[in-house]
């Protein structure tokens, strides 16, 4: 699994590096409106409605950047999360990085597999 | 005391050619402030899953049609829900100050003839992508264009 995890350890390093830049970049947006904006009434409730979204994401060029930028705010994070949560407890000096990077990485995994196929769904 | 930082935990499966001494902790870790901001850095992480799963939960109850996405929207007026949701946000602006004020020392000295632009202008032109976007995601999600 070690070997397995250093073969593969550019494509991982390349998802948490694109967690940590894009990431960052839009999960403020996101939460500014959809986390916090609507439920503190800052935000009207027209904005997001189902209809209104369903709208965007119905068009056929808008509609593809929506899907995008939705998934890249689920799998990115995931993937920065996992990564720096394994390096997290390597510095605690838990002693199991064998079991817990690749269970770390299992569940980015799914989870993006996840965001990918709700994606295509909407 | 100094100790060993599980020395084997980021070894090649197989020895190198080159003998490397083990990682050592200082002796005042981790009380060290620059240490707790190090780790702080590090277990972001957590939130950040979290939030991968949280944003992957409202795509999933927006696919299911407006009953579950209205039902989700009431579901985040609960206090805990505005908590999580601004521990996310101090954590992505945490993450985003350190990492971009990192970034421009990350990069190469040269790349073939090329070089990097100076590194406030690096810095500047992150700051200007991350304020940008974020004023174009709040107001798309937030009903002011479009």
């Amino acid at each position: 699994m070690k070997a397995f995890l250093l073969k593969i350890e550019p494509v991982i390093w390349l998802l948490f590096g694109a967690g940590i830049m894009v990431g960052t970049i839009l999960l403020p947006g996101y939460l500014l409106t959809v986390g916090l904006g609507a439920p503190l009434g800052l935000v009207s409730a027209d904005a997001l409605s189902y209809d209104r979204l369903h709208g965007m994401v119905s068009h056929p060029i808008g509609g593809l950047v929506f899907r995008l930028v939705l998934l890249a705010l689920i799998a990115l994070p995931l993937w920065k999360g996992a990564h720096h949560l394994r390096h997290f407890l390597i510095d605690m000096n838990v002693h199991a990085d064998s079991v817990v990077a690749p269970l770390l990485y299992l569940i980015a995994a799914v989870g993006s597999v996840c965001g990918i196929l709700t994606v295509l769904a909407l | 005391m100094a100790q060993t930082a599980n020395p084997r935990a980021m070894a090649p499966a197989k020895p190198g050619p080159t003998r490397t001494a083990a990682p050592m902790k200082p002796g005042n870790w981790p009380s060290s402030a620059r240490y707790r901001t190090y780790l702080g850095f590090d277990l972001t992480g957590l939130v950040y899953l979290l939030a991968g799963f949280a944003v992957l939960g409202a795509a999933r109850a927006f696919a299911k049609g407006p009953d579950a996405w209205n039902a989700l929207l009431a579901s985040y007026k609960h206090p805990l829900w505005i908590l999580f949701h601004l521990v996310v946000l101090a954590s992505v602006v945490f993450v985003g100050v350190r990492f971009f004020r990192l970034f421009p020392k990350a990069q190469p000295p040269q790349i073939g003839p090329a070089k990097p632009p100076p590194g406030p202008l690096i810095h500047a032109g992150l700051y200007a992508a991350w304020i940008g976007a974020t004023i174009v995601l709040a107001a798309i999600l937030g009903g002011v264009i479009l």
